[in-house]
C-alpha cells in the first residue's frame, strides 16, 4: 500500500513538473502578438457609439500612412490597463482623461514626449501644452480634446413657466424649485425635478460634478505653492461655505430640487434629463449628441453655468494622447499623434452621426462652432477658454478625487453632519495622499 | 511527459510493488492533467501572484518595492476597511441565513411531482441563473425612490412612503440584503429539495400515526434528515457571504456615504480607482484567509455533527 502511494506521488510530481514547463512555454509565447512594427495597438475609453467615430478616424489614418491600427475601445479602461501593466506589455497609444496623467506617470506607464517631435505641434496653444507637463517638468501627453461643463436646460419648460435661464446660484435654485413644483410638463402630476446630479462616490463622480461648484464658490481641492509641492485646501472658509450651501439647498432642502436617487447615481444611471423629467443638468458637451437624439434639439438649450459668489468657473477636462512605456514603436506613434491633432484628424473626430470624440479642438486653426455649424458649441468653447479650471495635472489625482468624492457624498447624505469638521477630516486625508506622493509642502 | 507514458509498463506483481512508475499510477494523473493545467494557470498561479504582490508597493514599470507587512497594517488600520468588515459581516450573515430560511420554505412548498409544481419551480429558480448585473438593474427600478417605483407604489397604496430604499444610509444595506436573499434562495432551494427527496417516507407516516404537530414533524423528522444538504448549503453560504461584491457594486456602488461598502468593493476601489494594487492584494489575501478559516470551521462542525 505504501509503495503504491509512493509511486502515485512520484507520478503526481512528474505531471506537476510537466505542467509547469507547459505553462512556462505558454507564457514565453504570449508577447509575440504585439511584434508587427507596422501595427499600433490603440486603446480609448469609449462606449460603442463614440468608438464608431474613432474607427472612422483610424481608418483615414491607415489609408493615409499605411500604418495599421489594432483599435480596442475599453470601457473599464483602468482595470484593464492595470492587468496589462502587470504583464509589462502596454498598448502603444492610449487616449484617455487628462486627469489621469499624473496617475499613469507616477506608475511609470508613459513615455515622455518632446512636443517638437510631433509634426504640427505649433498648432496647439501653449496653454494646452502646459496642461500635459508632469511633476518632473517633462511632457507626458499630447492634448487631443478639451471641454468644459455647461448647463443644459429645458427651453420649453422655461417658456411654459415664464422664466429665464439662471445666471446665478440663487436664480438656479429658484428655477429648480419651479421645475419641481409648478408642473412644467403640464401633465397635472408632480413628477418633474429641478436638476440632475450624479452624486455617487463611485469612480469619484461626486467630486467630478461638485468641482464646478467648488470653483464657483472660490474653493480649491489642493493648492500648488509654486515650488512643485501642494497642500490640501478643503478646510478653507470658501470650501466650507460652498459645501454648506450645496448641502442645505441641493440635498437637504426642499424635495425634488435634485432627482430622486441622486446620491447613488453615476452618469450612466442619471438619465432623468434625457428621459424628460428633470430640467437642468450641469455636464459635459459630449451629451449634446445624445440629448439631440433622445430629447430633441428644440427642447433644450446650452447656457453657461450659473455663477457662484466667486465667479462662473467650471471644471474643464478632456483627453490626452499617451504613449505606452517601452513599446518600441516611437516613430509610428508620433505619426498617429500628428494625424490626430491635425485639422483633418480633429475635424473627422468632431463630426459624423456618432458621438464626437473631439469636443473642443486643441488645434487652434479650428473653431468648434464653425466646424459643426452649431452655435451651441461656441458656448462650450467660450466656457473652456474664459471661465474654466482643470484638476491639477501633475500629481496623481486619482486618490485625491476619490477621497473628495467619498467625503462630499457623506456630507450630502447625512443632513445633520457638521460640514466644517468633516471637511477638516477630508483635508487631513488629502494631505496624507499628497504625502504618499512626496508632494506635501 | 511523453517519456513517462512510454515507460515499459510493469505487469508483474513484484514490480508493481516496486518504486518505479506504473501505468496504473500515471494514467489517472494524465486524465487529470488538462483540468489541473487550467486550474494552475487560471487559479493557483494568479492566487500565488496575488499573495506575492501583497508584500510590495506595486509599480510594474518602475520596479516593485518591497514593503513587507506595510500593506496589511495599512489595510487593517484603515477605518473605512473596518467599517466595510462590519457591513460585510451583517450582509453576509443576514443574506446567508435569509436565503437558507427562504430556500427551505420554498423547498417545502414546492416539493413534489405535479406538473404545475415543475413550472413554478422553474420560475422560482430563474433569479439564480440571471446575470447579477441584470438583477441589480431590475431591483434599482423596483427600489426607485418615488411612488413611480414598484415597491413605493405598493406602499403608496397603503398611504405609506415613499421610502428611500437605496439613498437612505440606514436602509441601503438592508435593501441590498433583500436582493441577495432573492438571488440565492432558489439556489439553496434546489439543494435542500434534493435532500428532501431522500427523506424516508415511512418516517412521515410513522410520525403521522403518532399524531405529531407540523412543527414537531419538521423539528424531529425533516431537519435531521436533510442535515447533509443543510451542511452543503451552509458551507457554500459561508464562502459566498464574505466574498459579496457584484450585488453591492451594481446596486449602490458602496454608497451612500459608504453605508453599503463591503470588503471586496473597498478592495476594488483601492486597486482600480486608487491604483494601489499592493493594498488591494493584501485586502484580498486577508479575505482569503478568513474565508478559508470559516470554511474549515463550518466543515469541522458539520463532520462532528455527522459523527454524533
Amino acid at each position: 500500500m505504501g509503495d503504491r502511494r509512493r509511486s502515485r506521488r512520484l507520478a503526481a510530481g512528474l505531471v506537476a513538473t510537466g505542467l509547469a514547463f507547459g505553462t512556462a512555454a505558454c507564457g514565453a509565447g504570449s508577447d509575440s502578438a504585439g511584434g508587427d512594427p507596422n501595427t499600433l495597438e490603440v486603446w480609448t475609453r469609449s462606449n460603442p457609439d463614440p468608438a464608431a467615430t474613432y474607427e472612422r478616424v483610424f481608418a483615414a489614418f491607415t489609408k493615409k500612412t499605411g500604418i495599421r491600427i489594432d483599435y480596442q475601445p475599453v470601457i473599464n479602461f483602468d482595470q484593464q490597463l492595470q492587468s496589462r501593466a502587470s504583464t509589462k506589455d502596454l498598448p502603444d497609444v492610449m487616449i484617455n482623461d487628462t486627469a489621469l496623467m499624473g496617475s499613469y506617470q507616477s506608475q511609470g506607464l508613459l513615455k515622455p514626449i518632446d512636443p517638437d517631435s510631433i509634426a504640427g505641434h505649433e498648432q496647439i496653444t501653449a496653454k494646452s501644452w502646459s496642461s500635459t507637463v508632469g511633476i518632473d517638468g517633462k511632457h507626458y501627453g499630447i492634448p487631443y480634446s478639451r471641454q468644459a461643463q455647461t448647463l443644459m436646460i429645458r427651453k420649453d419648460w422655461l417658456q411654459q413657466l415664464g422664466l429665464k435661464a439662471p445666471t446665478t446660484w440663487p436664480e438656479m435654485l429658484r428655477v429648480a424649485k419651479a421645475f419641481a413644483t409648478r408642473d412644467p410638463d403640464g401633465d397635472g402630476k408632480a413628477d418633474t425635478y429641478g436638476m440632475v446630479v450624479p452624486g455617487s462616490a463611485q469612480n469619484g463622480y461626486a467630486a467630478w460634478w461638485g468641482a464646478s461648484f467648488l470653483w464657483q464658490g472660490g474653493a480649491k481641492i489642493v493648492e500648488p505653492d509654486g515650488r512643485g509641492t501642494y497642500k490640501a485646501a478643503m478646510d478653507s472658509a470658501a470650501a466650507v461655505n460652498t459645501v454648506t450651501w450645496m448641502k442645505d439647498n441641493l440635498f437637504c432642502g426642499d424635495n425634488a430640487v435634485t432627482q430622486p436617487g441622486a446620491l447613488t447615481a453615476v452618469t450612466s444611471t442619471a438619465t432623468n434629463f434625457q428621459d424628460g423629467n428633470a430640467g437642468m443638468y450641469l455636464t459635459g458637451p459630449y451629451n449634446i449628441a445624445t440629448f439631440d437624439q433622445t430629447l430633441g434639439k428644440d427642447k433644450y438649450e446650452v447656457v453657461p453655468a450659473p455663477a457662484g459668489p466667486a465667479g462662473g468657473d467650471v471644471l474643464a477636462d478632456g483627453e490626452n494622447i499617451y504613449f505606452g512605456a517601452r513599446t518600441g514603436k516611437a516613430k509610428q506613434e508620433r505619426a498617429l499623434a500628428a494625424f490626430l491633432i491635425s485639422p483633418e484628424g480633429q475635424r473627422l473626430a468632431m463630426t459624423g452621426e456618432n458621438q464626437p470624440v473631439v469636443r473642443i479642438p486643441v488645434n487652434s486653426r479650428l473653431d468648434a462652432a464653425t466646424v459643426r455649424d452649431d452655435s451651441r458649441w461656441s458656448v462650450v468653447q467660450k466656457a473652456y477658454e474664459d471661465a474654466s479650471q482643470q484638476f491639477p495635472n501633475a500629481p496623481d489625482f486619482a486618490p485625491i478625487k476619490q477621497d473628495t468624492a467619498d467625503s462630499l457624498n457623506a456630507i450630502f447624505t447625512y443632513c445633520g453632519s457638521d460640514v466644517r469638521s468633516q471637511l477638516g477630516e477630508l483635508n487631513e486625508t488629502l494631505d496624507g495622499d499628497l504625502k504618499d506622493q512626496d508632494l506635501l509642502k | 511527459m511523453t517519456a513517462t507514458v512510454t515507460t515499459p509498463a510493469a505487469t508483474t506483481p513484484a514490480t508493481r510493488r516496486g518504486r518505479g512508475l506504473t501505468k496504473k499510477s500515471v494514467v489517472p494523473w494524465l486524465f487529470l492533467a488538462p483540468g489541473l493545467l487550467l486550474a494552475l494557470v487560471f487559479k493557483f498561479w494568479p492566487m500565488a501572484k496575488g499573495v506575492w504582490l501583497s508584500f510590495f508597493d506595486v509599480r510594474p514599470f518602475l520596479g516593485d518595492k518591497w514593503t513587507g507587512l506595510d500593506n496589511y497594517t495599512r489595510v487593517l488600520t484603515d477605518h473605512r476597511f473596518q467599517d466595510a468588515i462590519g457591513h460585510t459581516l451583517v450582509l453576509g450573515i443576514g443574506q446567508s441565513l435569509g436565503a437558507i430560511l427562504l430556500g427551505f420554505v420554498l423547498a417545502l412548498l414546492l416539493e413534489g411531482q405535479a406538473r404545475s409544481l415543475k413550472i413554478v419551480r422553474t420560475a422560482v429558480f430563474l433569479p439564480a441563473v440571471t446575470a447579477t448585473a441584470v438583477v441589480g438593474e431590475l431591483w434599482r427600478l423596483m427600489y426607485y425612490p418615488t411612488s413611480d417605483g414598484l415597491l413605493n407604489s405598493g406602499l403608496h397604496f397603503f398611504g405609506l412612503g415613499p421610502v428611500q430604499f437605496l439613498d437612505n444610509p440606514g436602509i441601503a444595506l438592508w435593501s441590498t440584503m433583500a436582493m441577495g436573499i432573492w438571488i440565492w434562495a432558489p439556489y439553496n432551494m434546489v439543494i435542500i429539495m434534493a435532500g428532501l427527496a431522500g427523506v424516508d417516507r415511512s418516517l412521515y407516516e410513522a410520525a403521522a400515526m403518532d399524531g405529531v404537530s407540523l412543527w414537531q414533524r419538521l423539528r424531529y423528522v425533516t431537519l435531521p434528515a436533510i442535515r447533509p444538504a443543510l451542511g452543503i448549503v451552509l458551507t457554500l453560504a459561508a464562502i459566498r457571504g464574505l466574498r459579496v461584491f457584484t450585488e453591492v457594486y451594481v446596486l449602490t456602488g458602496g454608497g451612500p456615504a459608504g453605508s453599503t461598502e463591503v470588503w471586496m468593493t473597498r478592495a476594488y476601489t483601492l486597486g482600480f480607482t486608487r491604483n494601489d494594487i499592493g493594498g488591494a492584494s493584501a485586502a484580498s489575501v486577508v479575505l482569503l484567509c478568513v474565508t478559508l478559516l470559516l470554511t474549515v470551521t463550518v466543515n469541522h462542525f458539520r463532520k462532528r455533527g455527522d459523527v454524533r
